[in-house]
């Protein structure tokens, strides 16, 4: 990455964007992709790498995502920051949520504003993956992504399970390189 | 039940799922069907307040953490939640030492398009959900 805010900065970024959305992690990480690309800190490329590894690593996929982020400009100290931001307002909130269940269930005007905040957060996961594919519909292997994208959906729809849909996409990608691959490993530098 | 051993449960189900409700069926059999420590009810109130927070879905797992053994359960399921994001730090170094390759450069530019592919059935699902939910209060009020 080019450019690294300060830990200080990108603990609050990452509590900040992480915690502003309701119904998907995905959409608090396009929040924060947005935060970090006007800065100049991330790109479209470098966003996916890290949504790549956060895909692959088991459990919460944004909180791997925040790890693998705070870990690209911080090291360890970086990962803690941004998955303590990440995660720690949220179980605060669904702590006493659940403490206080008997009576949200009551307010309507609650619930309306949690589907309201639901659908927002559907866009926002769609504009994520927008910005997952988009640097590969515009590069030089634009026919290869539509074929990729299909048959990730045609798998999807034929029933495999998310880690199968990436593990054949992996062999597939594998099979079929190219020198006009986008140079992926510039834009990613060691931590600092 | 004892933190450690609800913390095992939590942190095996999550560890051997790749997305935040993908735990669910683990976590149901585990602590409703095998250990009687919550009921169905309990759980589905936990995904609910999961979806209704800040921050990742997986969040329920701190609800059911304080379903079972009240705020240290609640802390014990953030740990179970948040331990497992770490191992994405090796995994983004053995990525870096190989990308010079253009086979693995190729292969993780189908995995970042794959990933992409799996969002938009996530983000339409949680629309429709939203819109349906939109139309019973409108049609409650007409």
């Amino acid at each position: 990455m080019r450019d690294a805010p300060s830990l200080a900065t990108l603990a609050w970024l990452v509590t900040r964007d992480a915690n502003k959305t309701i119904g998907s992690g995905m959409a608090s990480i396009e929040l924060l992709r947005r935060t970090l690309e006007r800065r100049g800190w991330i790109d479209d490329r470098e966003h996916g790498v890290l949504n790549a590894v956060a895909r692959f690593t088991p459990g919460t996929n944004v909180l791997a995502y925040l790890a693998a982020l705070g870990w690209s400009f911080h090291g360890a100290a970086g990962a803690v920051v941004a998955v303590l931001g990440g995660s720690l307002p949220g179980s605060v909130i669904v702590t006493i949520l659940t403490a206080a269940a008997a009576t949200l269930d009551r307010w309507r005007v609650v619930r309306v504003a949690l589907t309201v905040a639901t659908l927002v957060a559907a866009g926002l996961v769609l504009a994520n993956a927008w910005s997952l594919v988009r640097p590969h519909v515009r590069g030089a292997r634009v026919g290869w992504a539509l074929a990729s994208a299909a048959l990730a959906a045609a798998l999807y729809l034929a029933g495999a399970t998310p880690v199968r849909v990436l593990l054949v996409l992996a062999i597939w990608g594998s099979l079929t390189p190219s020198e006009a691959t986008p140079q992926t490993e510039k834009h990613v530098a060691p931590p600092r | 039940m004892s933190l450690l051993l609800l913390y095992a449960l939590l942190l095996k189900a999550s560890v051997t799922s790749f997305s935040g409700v993908g735990a669910l069926p683990q976590i149901r059999q585990d602590l409703v069907v095998t250990y009687r420590v919550m009921s169905d009810e309990d759980l589905s109130r936990a995904v609910l307040f999961g979806r209704s927070s800040p921050g990742p879905v997986g969040l329920y797992i701190v609800s059911v953490g304080h379903a079972v053994r009240g705020v240290p359960g609640a802390i014990v399921g953030w740990l179970a939640l948040a331990s497992p994001a770490f191992l994405a730090i090796p995994m983004l170094a053995l990525l870096r030492r190989w990308l010079h390759l253009s086979r693995v450069r190729s292969a993780l530019d189908a995995v970042i398009i794959a990933s992409a592919t799996l969002l938009v059935p996530s983000g339409l699902l949680l629309a429709r959900d939203a819109i349906m939910q939109l139309a019973g209060f409108v049609g409650a009020h007409l």
